[in-house]
Protein backbone atom coordinates (compact mmCIF):
# COMPACT_ATOMS: atom_id res chain seq x y z
CA UNK A 1 0.00 0.00 0.00
CA UNK A 2 2.84 2.32 0.81
CA UNK A 3 4.20 1.69 -2.65
CA UNK A 4 0.94 2.78 -4.26
CA UNK A 5 0.92 6.01 -2.24
CA UNK A 6 4.50 6.68 -3.23
CA UNK A 7 3.62 6.10 -6.88
CA UNK A 8 0.85 8.66 -6.63
CA UNK A 9 3.11 11.32 -5.12
CA UNK A 10 5.78 10.58 -7.69
CA UNK A 11 3.18 10.78 -10.42
CA UNK A 12 2.05 14.22 -9.27
CA UNK A 13 5.64 15.42 -9.04
CA UNK A 14 6.27 14.07 -12.50
CA UNK A 15 3.26 15.82 -13.98
CA UNK A 16 4.64 19.10 -12.67
CA UNK A 17 8.06 18.30 -14.08
CA UNK A 18 6.39 17.34 -17.36
CA UNK A 19 4.76 20.71 -17.58
CA UNK A 20 8.16 22.33 -17.24
CA UNK A 21 9.68 19.65 -19.46
CA UNK A 22 7.33 19.97 -22.47
CA UNK A 23 4.21 22.06 -22.00
CA UNK A 24 5.85 25.36 -21.09
CA UNK A 25 8.56 25.29 -23.81
CA UNK A 26 6.18 24.28 -26.59
CA UNK A 27 3.33 26.44 -25.30
CA UNK A 28 5.58 29.49 -25.32
CA UNK A 29 6.79 28.67 -28.83
CA UNK A 30 3.24 28.37 -30.16
CA UNK A 31 2.15 31.61 -28.46
CA UNK A 32 5.17 33.49 -29.76
CA UNK A 33 4.51 32.30 -33.30
CA UNK A 34 1.02 33.86 -33.04
CA UNK A 35 2.07 37.28 -31.77
CA UNK A 36 0.56 39.92 -34.04
CA UNK A 37 3.02 42.76 -34.71
CA UNK A 38 0.31 45.39 -34.19
CA UNK A 39 0.71 45.09 -30.44
CA UNK A 40 3.91 43.77 -28.91
CA UNK A 41 3.69 41.09 -26.24
CA UNK A 42 5.04 42.91 -23.22
CA UNK A 43 6.21 41.30 -20.02
CA UNK A 44 3.19 42.36 -17.98
CA UNK A 45 0.72 40.24 -19.96
CA UNK A 46 0.13 36.56 -19.57
CA UNK A 47 -1.04 36.10 -23.17
CA UNK A 48 -0.19 38.05 -26.33
CA UNK A 49 -2.60 41.00 -26.62
CA UNK A 50 -3.23 40.45 -30.32
CA UNK A 51 -2.94 37.05 -31.94
CA UNK A 52 -2.97 36.20 -35.63
CA UNK A 53 -1.29 34.06 -38.24
CA UNK A 54 0.48 37.16 -39.56
CA UNK A 55 3.95 35.76 -38.80
CA UNK A 56 3.17 32.52 -40.56
CA UNK A 57 1.98 34.17 -43.76
CA UNK A 58 4.72 36.77 -43.56
CA UNK A 59 7.43 34.11 -43.21
CA UNK A 60 5.87 32.16 -46.06
CA UNK A 61 5.86 35.16 -48.39
CA UNK A 62 8.89 37.18 -47.40
CA UNK A 63 11.65 34.83 -46.27
CA UNK A 64 13.69 31.96 -47.66
CA UNK A 65 11.23 29.58 -46.05
CA UNK A 66 9.74 28.43 -49.35
CA UNK A 67 13.17 27.86 -50.80
CA UNK A 68 14.29 26.00 -47.66
CA UNK A 69 11.19 23.79 -47.65
CA UNK A 70 11.69 22.96 -51.33
CA UNK A 71 15.36 22.10 -50.82
CA UNK A 72 14.77 20.05 -47.68
CA UNK A 73 11.81 18.14 -49.01
CA UNK A 74 13.57 17.49 -52.33
CA UNK A 75 16.79 16.44 -50.67
CA UNK A 76 15.18 14.06 -48.19
CA UNK A 77 13.31 11.68 -50.53
CA UNK A 78 16.25 11.62 -52.95
CA UNK A 79 18.65 10.83 -50.11
CA UNK A 80 16.27 8.13 -48.86
CA UNK A 81 16.05 6.45 -52.29
CA UNK A 82 19.80 6.74 -52.91
CA UNK A 83 20.59 5.34 -49.49
CA UNK A 84 18.18 2.46 -49.97
CA UNK A 85 19.69 1.59 -53.36
CA UNK A 86 23.23 1.72 -51.98
CA UNK A 87 22.31 -0.23 -48.86
CA UNK A 88 20.52 -3.15 -50.53
CA UNK A 89 23.51 -5.15 -51.85
CA UNK A 90 25.51 -4.74 -48.63
CA UNK A 91 22.50 -5.64 -46.49
CA UNK A 92 21.96 -8.73 -48.65
CA UNK A 93 25.56 -9.81 -48.14
CA UNK A 94 25.46 -9.13 -44.39
CA UNK A 95 22.09 -10.76 -43.92
CA UNK A 96 22.27 -13.83 -46.13
CA UNK A 97 25.88 -14.75 -46.88
CA UNK A 98 28.12 -16.22 -44.26
CA UNK A 99 31.53 -14.83 -45.18
CA UNK A 100 34.71 -14.30 -43.23
CA UNK A 101 34.89 -10.92 -41.52
CA UNK A 102 31.14 -10.42 -41.52
CA UNK A 103 31.03 -9.25 -37.92
CA UNK A 104 33.83 -6.78 -38.63
CA UNK A 105 31.94 -5.50 -41.67
CA UNK A 106 28.81 -5.02 -39.55
CA UNK A 107 30.86 -2.97 -37.11
CA UNK A 108 32.59 -0.93 -39.83
CA UNK A 109 29.18 0.07 -41.20
CA UNK A 110 28.67 2.12 -38.02
CA UNK A 111 31.74 4.32 -38.66
CA UNK A 112 29.82 7.44 -39.78
CA UNK A 113 28.12 7.54 -36.39
CA UNK A 114 31.43 7.79 -34.55
CA UNK A 115 33.07 10.65 -36.45
CA UNK A 116 31.68 13.99 -35.20
CA UNK A 117 29.34 15.64 -37.73
CA UNK A 118 31.27 18.87 -38.06
CA UNK A 119 34.56 17.05 -38.65
CA UNK A 120 32.91 15.11 -41.48
CA UNK A 121 31.30 18.28 -42.83
CA UNK A 122 34.46 20.39 -42.89
CA UNK A 123 36.83 17.83 -44.34
CA UNK A 124 34.22 16.62 -46.80
CA UNK A 125 34.20 20.24 -48.01
CA UNK A 126 37.99 20.12 -48.20
CA UNK A 127 37.68 16.95 -50.27
CA UNK A 128 35.21 18.69 -52.61
CA UNK A 129 37.69 21.55 -53.05
CA UNK A 130 40.46 19.08 -53.85
CA UNK A 131 38.32 17.38 -56.46
CA UNK A 132 37.07 20.69 -57.83
CA UNK A 133 33.50 19.67 -57.11
CA UNK A 134 32.64 22.41 -54.61
CA UNK A 135 30.20 24.06 -57.01
CA UNK A 136 27.91 21.05 -57.03
CA UNK A 137 26.62 21.80 -53.57
CA UNK A 138 23.23 20.14 -53.84
CA UNK A 139 24.63 16.92 -55.26
CA UNK A 140 27.38 16.94 -52.63
CA UNK A 141 24.90 17.31 -49.77
CA UNK A 142 22.69 14.61 -51.31
CA UNK A 143 25.64 12.22 -51.56
CA UNK A 144 26.78 12.93 -48.01
CA UNK A 145 23.27 12.55 -46.58
CA UNK A 146 22.77 9.25 -48.39
CA UNK A 147 26.12 7.79 -47.34
CA UNK A 148 26.06 9.08 -43.76
CA UNK A 149 22.61 7.53 -43.27
CA UNK A 150 23.80 4.15 -44.57
CA UNK A 151 24.45 2.77 -41.06
CA UNK A 152 20.74 3.06 -40.36
CA UNK A 153 19.48 1.65 -43.66
CA UNK A 154 22.03 -1.16 -43.79
CA UNK A 155 21.33 -2.19 -40.19
CA UNK A 156 17.57 -2.26 -40.71
CA UNK A 157 17.71 -4.06 -44.06
CA UNK A 158 20.26 -6.61 -42.84
CA UNK A 159 17.79 -7.73 -40.21
CA UNK A 160 15.03 -7.85 -42.84
CA UNK A 161 17.16 -10.01 -45.12
CA UNK A 162 17.90 -12.33 -42.20
CA UNK A 163 14.18 -12.81 -41.75
CA UNK A 164 13.61 -14.02 -45.30
CA UNK A 165 12.99 -17.74 -45.01
CA UNK A 166 15.18 -20.05 -47.03
CA UNK A 167 12.34 -22.57 -47.51
CA UNK A 168 10.26 -19.86 -49.19
CA UNK A 169 13.08 -19.15 -51.61
CA UNK A 170 13.61 -22.86 -52.23
CA UNK A 171 9.91 -23.48 -52.70
CA UNK A 172 9.70 -20.66 -55.22
CA UNK A 173 12.72 -22.03 -57.05
CA UNK A 174 11.32 -25.57 -57.06
CA UNK A 175 8.11 -24.25 -58.53
CA UNK A 176 10.13 -22.81 -61.36
CA UNK A 177 10.11 -19.15 -60.37
CA UNK A 178 12.68 -17.03 -62.12
CA UNK A 179 14.96 -14.51 -60.46
CA UNK A 180 12.42 -11.70 -60.42
CA UNK A 181 9.49 -13.83 -59.36
CA UNK A 182 11.56 -15.33 -56.52
CA UNK A 183 12.38 -11.85 -55.30
CA UNK A 184 8.74 -10.84 -55.46
CA UNK A 185 7.24 -13.81 -53.63
CA UNK A 186 9.99 -14.82 -51.21
CA UNK A 187 11.98 -11.67 -50.48
CA UNK A 188 9.64 -8.74 -50.84
CA UNK A 189 7.05 -9.67 -48.19
CA UNK A 190 9.77 -10.01 -45.56
CA UNK A 191 11.63 -6.93 -46.72
CA UNK A 192 8.73 -4.52 -47.09
CA UNK A 193 8.58 -3.13 -43.53
CA UNK A 194 12.36 -2.80 -43.50
CA UNK A 195 12.34 -0.92 -46.80
CA UNK A 196 9.73 1.54 -45.54
CA UNK A 197 11.52 1.96 -42.22
CA UNK A 198 14.81 2.58 -43.96
CA UNK A 199 13.31 5.13 -46.37
CA UNK A 200 11.66 6.93 -43.50
CA UNK A 201 14.66 7.01 -41.19
CA UNK A 202 16.93 8.40 -43.91
CA UNK A 203 14.24 10.93 -44.83
CA UNK A 204 14.11 12.15 -41.23
CA UNK A 205 17.90 12.14 -40.88
CA UNK A 206 18.22 14.22 -44.02
CA UNK A 207 15.53 16.74 -43.02
CA UNK A 208 17.20 17.18 -39.64
CA UNK A 209 20.84 17.12 -40.70
CA UNK A 210 22.55 20.41 -39.94
CA UNK A 211 26.36 20.19 -40.10
CA UNK A 212 26.77 19.10 -43.73
CA UNK A 213 23.97 21.34 -45.02
CA UNK A 214 25.44 24.29 -43.10
CA UNK A 215 29.11 23.85 -44.00
CA UNK A 216 28.81 22.49 -47.54
CA UNK A 217 25.68 24.41 -48.51
CA UNK A 218 26.44 27.91 -47.27
CA UNK A 219 25.76 30.41 -48.60
CA UNK A 220 23.69 29.23 -51.60
CA UNK A 221 21.70 26.34 -50.25
CA UNK A 222 19.23 26.83 -47.43
CA UNK A 223 17.54 23.95 -45.65
CA UNK A 224 15.08 24.23 -42.78
CA UNK A 225 17.70 23.59 -40.07
CA UNK A 226 20.20 26.08 -41.55
CA UNK A 227 17.43 28.67 -41.91
CA UNK A 228 16.44 28.12 -38.29
CA UNK A 229 20.09 28.43 -37.24
CA UNK A 230 20.43 31.82 -38.89
CA UNK A 231 17.05 32.85 -37.49
CA UNK A 232 18.47 32.05 -34.04
CA UNK A 233 21.70 33.89 -34.67
CA UNK A 234 22.42 36.93 -36.78
CA UNK A 235 18.78 37.75 -37.56
CA UNK A 236 17.01 36.72 -34.38
CA UNK A 237 13.34 37.71 -34.41
CA UNK A 238 11.61 35.69 -31.78
CA UNK A 239 8.22 35.08 -33.46
CA UNK A 240 9.94 34.10 -36.72
CA UNK A 241 12.21 31.63 -34.96
CA UNK A 242 9.10 30.22 -33.26
CA UNK A 243 7.40 29.70 -36.62
CA UNK A 244 10.47 27.95 -38.05
CA UNK A 245 10.88 25.74 -34.99
CA UNK A 246 7.32 24.53 -35.27
CA UNK A 247 7.69 23.92 -39.02
CA UNK A 248 10.74 21.78 -38.33
CA UNK A 249 9.41 19.89 -35.34
CA UNK A 250 5.77 19.05 -36.06
CA UNK A 251 6.03 16.99 -39.30
CA UNK A 252 9.11 15.23 -37.97
CA UNK A 253 7.46 14.13 -34.75
CA UNK A 254 4.63 12.61 -36.79
CA UNK A 255 7.04 10.88 -39.15
CA UNK A 256 8.98 9.49 -36.22
CA UNK A 257 5.88 8.09 -34.60
CA UNK A 258 5.13 6.26 -37.86
CA UNK A 259 8.74 5.12 -37.98
CA UNK A 260 8.52 3.69 -34.48
CA UNK A 261 5.56 1.55 -35.60
CA UNK A 262 7.37 0.42 -38.73
CA UNK A 263 10.53 -0.45 -36.85
CA UNK A 264 8.57 -2.53 -34.43
CA UNK A 265 7.22 -4.66 -37.27
CA UNK A 266 10.48 -4.62 -39.24
CA UNK A 267 12.64 -5.58 -36.33
CA UNK A 268 11.38 -6.07 -32.81
CA UNK A 269 14.87 -5.71 -31.32
CA UNK A 270 15.43 -2.36 -33.02
CA UNK A 271 12.22 -0.74 -31.83
CA UNK A 272 13.88 1.98 -29.89
CA UNK A 273 13.08 5.23 -31.62
CA UNK A 274 15.29 6.93 -34.09
CA UNK A 275 18.58 6.75 -32.36
CA UNK A 276 19.71 3.18 -32.83
CA UNK B 1 25.29 -25.19 -51.78
CA UNK B 2 26.97 -23.94 -54.91
CA UNK B 3 30.23 -22.22 -54.20
CA UNK B 4 30.32 -18.53 -54.87
CA UNK B 5 33.03 -16.79 -56.87
CA UNK B 6 35.35 -14.87 -54.54
CA UNK B 7 34.43 -11.47 -55.94
CA UNK B 8 30.70 -11.64 -55.18
CA UNK B 9 30.89 -10.49 -51.56
CA UNK B 10 33.28 -7.57 -52.20
CA UNK B 11 31.07 -6.50 -55.11
CA UNK B 12 27.98 -6.57 -52.92
CA UNK B 13 29.74 -4.65 -50.16
CA UNK B 14 31.17 -1.99 -52.48
CA UNK B 15 28.19 0.39 -52.84
CA UNK B 16 27.30 0.31 -49.14
CA UNK B 17 30.22 -0.43 -46.88
CA UNK B 18 32.64 0.56 -49.63
CA UNK B 19 31.27 4.10 -49.92
CA UNK B 20 31.19 4.46 -46.14
CA UNK B 21 34.86 3.52 -45.89
CA UNK B 22 35.72 5.74 -48.85
CA UNK B 23 33.94 8.80 -47.46
CA UNK B 24 34.92 8.47 -43.81
CA UNK B 25 38.41 7.27 -44.77
CA UNK B 26 39.07 10.25 -47.01
CA UNK B 27 37.59 12.67 -44.49
CA UNK B 28 39.87 11.37 -41.73
CA UNK B 29 42.84 11.18 -44.09
CA UNK B 30 42.38 14.76 -45.32
CA UNK B 31 41.95 16.03 -41.76
CA UNK B 32 45.19 14.38 -40.66
CA UNK B 33 47.10 15.39 -43.80
CA UNK B 34 45.90 18.99 -43.61
CA UNK B 35 46.87 19.27 -39.98
CA UNK B 36 50.45 18.54 -41.10
CA UNK B 37 50.30 21.07 -43.94
CA UNK B 38 49.13 18.82 -46.76
CA UNK B 39 46.26 19.39 -49.21
CA UNK B 40 46.78 23.10 -49.35
CA UNK B 41 43.58 24.57 -50.76
CA UNK B 42 45.11 27.83 -51.93
CA UNK B 43 47.65 25.90 -53.97
CA UNK B 44 50.80 27.22 -52.33
CA UNK B 45 52.80 24.13 -51.55
CA UNK B 46 54.58 24.34 -48.26
CA UNK B 47 55.12 20.65 -47.70
CA UNK B 48 54.48 18.59 -44.62
CA UNK B 49 55.58 19.93 -41.26
CA UNK B 50 54.69 20.14 -37.61
CA UNK B 51 54.36 23.92 -37.86
CA UNK B 52 50.57 24.03 -37.69
CA UNK B 53 50.45 21.79 -34.67
CA UNK B 54 53.09 23.88 -32.93
CA UNK B 55 51.36 27.16 -33.76
CA UNK B 56 47.92 25.99 -32.77
CA UNK B 57 49.11 24.31 -29.59
CA UNK B 58 50.65 27.63 -28.58
CA UNK B 59 47.31 29.39 -28.70
CA UNK B 60 45.26 29.97 -25.59
CA UNK B 61 42.02 29.77 -27.54
CA UNK B 62 42.86 26.16 -28.51
CA UNK B 63 43.45 24.98 -24.96
CA UNK B 64 40.40 26.82 -23.69
CA UNK B 65 38.32 25.05 -26.32
CA UNK B 66 39.83 21.65 -25.47
CA UNK B 67 39.24 22.11 -21.73
CA UNK B 68 35.75 23.49 -22.23
CA UNK B 69 34.61 20.80 -24.70
CA UNK B 70 35.97 18.02 -22.49
CA UNK B 71 34.11 19.51 -19.56
CA UNK B 72 30.87 19.77 -21.52
CA UNK B 73 31.30 16.19 -22.77
CA UNK B 74 31.99 14.63 -19.38
CA UNK B 75 29.44 16.65 -17.39
CA UNK B 76 26.69 16.09 -19.98
CA UNK B 77 27.31 12.34 -20.13
CA UNK B 78 27.39 11.88 -16.34
CA UNK B 79 24.49 14.28 -15.71
CA UNK B 80 22.28 12.56 -18.28
CA UNK B 81 22.88 9.04 -16.97
CA UNK B 82 22.58 10.20 -13.35
CA UNK B 83 19.16 11.69 -14.11
CA UNK B 84 18.06 8.71 -16.19
CA UNK B 85 18.94 5.98 -13.64
CA UNK B 86 16.32 6.71 -10.97
CA UNK B 87 13.67 7.15 -13.66
CA UNK B 88 14.59 3.85 -15.33
CA UNK B 89 14.40 2.06 -11.97
CA UNK B 90 11.07 3.67 -11.17
CA UNK B 91 9.61 2.68 -14.56
CA UNK B 92 11.03 -0.85 -14.33
CA UNK B 93 7.82 -2.42 -13.15
CA UNK B 94 4.69 -1.55 -15.09
CA UNK B 95 2.10 0.49 -13.22
CA UNK B 96 -0.87 2.50 -14.52
CA UNK B 97 0.52 5.39 -16.51
CA UNK B 98 4.08 4.09 -16.68
CA UNK B 99 4.03 3.83 -20.47
CA UNK B 100 2.61 7.34 -20.76
CA UNK B 101 5.26 8.77 -18.45
CA UNK B 102 7.95 6.94 -20.39
CA UNK B 103 6.66 8.41 -23.65
CA UNK B 104 6.54 11.95 -22.24
CA UNK B 105 10.04 11.65 -20.84
CA UNK B 106 11.38 10.35 -24.13
CA UNK B 107 9.63 13.03 -26.20
CA UNK B 108 12.72 15.27 -26.45
CA UNK B 109 14.34 12.50 -28.53
CA UNK B 110 12.02 13.54 -31.33
CA UNK B 111 12.83 17.23 -31.06
CA UNK B 112 15.57 18.68 -33.22
CA UNK B 113 18.54 20.13 -31.33
CA UNK B 114 18.10 23.57 -32.86
CA UNK B 115 14.44 23.60 -31.91
CA UNK B 116 15.40 22.59 -28.37
CA UNK B 117 17.86 25.46 -28.29
CA UNK B 118 15.16 27.90 -29.40
CA UNK B 119 12.66 26.57 -26.85
CA UNK B 120 15.21 27.05 -24.09
CA UNK B 121 16.31 30.50 -25.22
CA UNK B 122 12.67 31.54 -25.46
CA UNK B 123 11.84 30.35 -21.95
CA UNK B 124 14.82 32.02 -20.29
CA UNK B 125 14.65 35.25 -22.32
CA UNK B 126 15.05 38.57 -20.47
CA UNK B 127 11.30 39.06 -20.42
CA UNK B 128 10.61 35.35 -20.75
CA UNK B 129 8.39 33.20 -18.62
CA UNK B 130 11.18 32.02 -16.31
CA UNK B 131 12.26 35.53 -15.41
CA UNK B 132 8.61 36.47 -14.87
CA UNK B 133 8.12 33.50 -12.60
CA UNK B 134 11.19 34.25 -10.49
CA UNK B 135 10.01 37.82 -10.03
CA UNK B 136 6.45 36.78 -9.30
CA UNK B 137 7.49 34.52 -6.42
CA UNK B 138 9.80 37.23 -5.17
CA UNK B 139 13.18 35.51 -5.53
CA UNK B 140 14.52 38.03 -8.03
CA UNK B 141 13.79 41.73 -7.82
CA UNK B 142 14.36 42.32 -11.51
CA UNK B 143 14.82 40.22 -14.66
CA UNK B 144 18.25 38.73 -15.29
CA UNK B 145 20.11 38.11 -18.50
CA UNK B 146 20.33 34.33 -18.67
CA UNK B 147 21.14 33.57 -22.31
CA UNK B 148 24.80 32.79 -23.00
CA UNK B 149 25.50 32.55 -19.26
CA UNK B 150 29.23 32.44 -18.52
CA UNK B 151 28.95 29.22 -16.50
CA UNK B 152 27.53 27.34 -19.53
CA UNK B 153 24.59 26.23 -17.42
CA UNK B 154 22.37 26.69 -20.47
CA UNK B 155 24.48 24.23 -22.46
CA UNK B 156 24.26 21.63 -19.68
CA UNK B 157 20.51 22.06 -19.36
CA UNK B 158 20.09 21.61 -23.10
CA UNK B 159 22.40 18.61 -23.23
CA UNK B 160 20.54 16.99 -20.35
CA UNK B 161 17.14 17.76 -21.86
CA UNK B 162 18.15 16.25 -25.19
CA UNK B 163 20.25 13.32 -23.91
CA UNK B 164 18.61 12.16 -20.70
CA UNK B 165 15.81 10.51 -22.76
CA UNK B 166 18.40 8.66 -24.79
CA UNK B 167 20.12 7.39 -21.64
CA UNK B 168 16.70 6.48 -20.26
CA UNK B 169 15.96 4.47 -23.40
CA UNK B 170 19.13 2.40 -23.07
CA UNK B 171 18.95 2.06 -19.29
CA UNK B 172 15.28 1.04 -19.27
CA UNK B 173 16.22 -1.85 -21.52
CA UNK B 174 19.03 -3.09 -19.30
CA UNK B 175 17.19 -2.46 -16.03
CA UNK B 176 14.16 -4.40 -17.24
CA UNK B 177 16.32 -7.39 -18.08
CA UNK B 178 17.26 -7.82 -14.41
CA UNK B 179 14.96 -10.51 -13.08
CA UNK B 180 12.95 -9.98 -9.92
CA UNK B 181 14.52 -13.11 -8.43
CA UNK B 182 17.92 -11.46 -8.32
CA UNK B 183 16.62 -8.37 -6.57
CA UNK B 184 14.48 -10.45 -4.19
CA UNK B 185 17.49 -12.56 -3.31
CA UNK B 186 19.50 -9.44 -2.56
CA UNK B 187 16.66 -8.15 -0.41
CA UNK B 188 16.42 -11.44 1.48
CA UNK B 189 20.13 -11.27 2.14
CA UNK B 190 19.53 -7.94 3.84
CA UNK B 191 20.61 -5.51 1.14
CA UNK B 192 18.88 -2.16 1.46
CA UNK B 193 17.81 -0.09 -1.53
CA UNK B 194 21.13 1.73 -1.86
CA UNK B 195 23.15 -1.47 -1.55
CA UNK B 196 20.89 -3.21 -4.07
CA UNK B 197 21.58 -0.41 -6.51
CA UNK B 198 25.36 -0.37 -6.08
CA UNK B 199 25.90 -4.11 -5.83
CA UNK B 200 23.24 -5.58 -8.08
CA UNK B 201 21.69 -3.07 -10.45
CA UNK B 202 24.80 -1.11 -11.39
CA UNK B 203 27.01 -4.12 -12.17
CA UNK B 204 24.24 -5.75 -14.21
CA UNK B 205 23.55 -2.63 -16.25
CA UNK B 206 27.13 -1.55 -16.85
CA UNK B 207 27.05 -2.20 -20.59
CA UNK B 208 23.92 -0.12 -21.15
CA UNK B 209 25.39 2.60 -18.97
CA UNK B 210 28.65 2.59 -20.92
CA UNK B 211 26.90 2.76 -24.28
CA UNK B 212 24.72 5.68 -23.18
CA UNK B 213 27.56 7.60 -21.55
CA UNK B 214 29.98 7.16 -24.46
CA UNK B 215 27.49 8.18 -27.16
CA UNK B 216 26.36 11.23 -25.17
CA UNK B 217 29.98 12.14 -24.40
CA UNK B 218 31.01 12.13 -28.08
CA UNK B 219 27.96 14.15 -29.09
CA UNK B 220 28.43 16.76 -26.38
CA UNK B 221 32.21 16.96 -26.93
CA UNK B 222 31.58 17.87 -30.57
CA UNK B 223 28.64 20.18 -29.87
CA UNK B 224 28.27 23.20 -32.09
CA UNK B 225 24.71 24.52 -32.09
CA UNK B 226 23.94 24.49 -28.36
CA UNK B 227 27.22 26.28 -27.72
CA UNK B 228 26.72 28.91 -30.42
CA UNK B 229 23.12 29.65 -29.46
CA UNK B 230 23.06 29.23 -25.70
CA UNK B 231 26.68 28.88 -24.59
CA UNK B 232 29.07 31.42 -23.08
CA UNK B 233 30.42 33.99 -25.51
CA UNK B 234 33.88 34.24 -23.95
CA UNK B 235 35.05 30.82 -25.13
CA UNK B 236 34.51 28.46 -28.01
CA UNK B 237 33.79 24.76 -28.19
CA UNK B 238 36.09 22.70 -30.39
CA UNK B 239 33.57 22.38 -33.22
CA UNK B 240 32.96 26.10 -33.04
CA UNK B 241 36.70 26.82 -33.15
CA UNK B 242 37.11 24.47 -36.10
CA UNK B 243 34.34 26.24 -38.05
CA UNK B 244 35.83 29.61 -37.03
CA UNK B 245 39.27 28.66 -38.44
CA UNK B 246 37.74 27.20 -41.59
CA UNK B 247 35.63 30.31 -42.23
CA UNK B 248 38.81 32.40 -42.02
CA UNK B 249 40.42 30.09 -44.56
CA UNK B 250 42.82 28.62 -41.99
CA UNK B 251 42.22 25.04 -43.08
CA UNK B 252 45.34 23.65 -41.45
CA UNK B 253 44.46 25.10 -38.05
CA UNK B 254 40.92 23.79 -38.46
CA UNK B 255 42.43 20.39 -39.23
CA UNK B 256 44.53 20.46 -36.06
CA UNK B 257 41.37 21.11 -34.04
CA UNK B 258 39.45 18.43 -35.98
CA UNK B 259 42.12 15.78 -35.41
CA UNK B 260 42.30 16.72 -31.72
CA UNK B 261 38.54 16.36 -31.54
CA UNK B 262 38.66 12.86 -33.04
CA UNK B 263 41.50 11.79 -30.74
CA UNK B 264 39.69 13.14 -27.68
CA UNK B 265 36.46 11.43 -28.75
CA UNK B 266 38.20 8.05 -28.92
CA UNK B 267 40.39 8.54 -25.85
CA UNK B 268 37.56 10.03 -23.80
CA UNK B 269 35.23 7.22 -24.76
CA UNK B 270 37.86 4.66 -23.71
CA UNK B 271 38.50 6.37 -20.37
CA UNK B 272 34.78 6.71 -19.66
CA UNK B 273 34.16 3.04 -20.53
CA UNK B 274 37.00 1.92 -18.26
CA UNK B 275 35.85 4.19 -15.43
CA UNK B 276 32.28 2.89 -15.55
CA UNK B 277 33.54 -0.69 -15.82
CA UNK B 278 35.58 -0.16 -12.67
CA UNK B 279 32.64 1.43 -10.89
CA UNK B 280 30.50 -1.59 -11.69
CA UNK B 281 33.10 -4.21 -10.87
CA UNK B 282 34.42 -2.69 -7.66
CA UNK B 283 30.97 -2.84 -6.13
CA UNK B 284 30.58 -6.49 -7.02
CA UNK B 285 33.41 -7.44 -4.71
CA UNK B 286 32.93 -4.72 -2.10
Amino acid sequence: MQGRWLDRVLLMALLIVCTIWLVVPFGMAILWSLVDPSEPWTADRLLPPAMSFYRWTDMWENSSLKQALTTSYLLAPLAALTSLTLAMPTAYALGRINFRGRELAKLAVLLPLVVPGFVTAIFFTALLFQLGLHHFRFAAILFAHAVLALPYSIRILTVSFEQVRQDHIDAARDLGAGWLARFRVAFLPALRPGIFASLLIVFIQSIEEFAIAFVVGSPDIVTIPTLLFSALGQDYVRPNAAVLSLILVVPNVMLMLILERLLRSANPTLASGKVL
Amino acid sequence: MTSRPWFVVPLLLAPGLGLILLLIGSVVYIAIAQSFGGFNITGTTEGYSLAFWQDTLDRRVYWRAVRYSLQVGVVSALLSVALAYPLALWLRKPFPGAAFIGAILKAPLLVHGLVAAFLYVNVIAYHGIFNQFMQAIGIWAEPRRLQNDPGAIGVYILQAWKNMPFALLLLTGSVQSISDDVLDAARDLGARAWARFWRVVLPLTTSGLQAAAVIIFIGALADFSFQVIAGPTNRMSMSQLMVFFKDRGDWHEAAVVGVTLMILAIAGAAVLTAFLQLLGRRRWRG
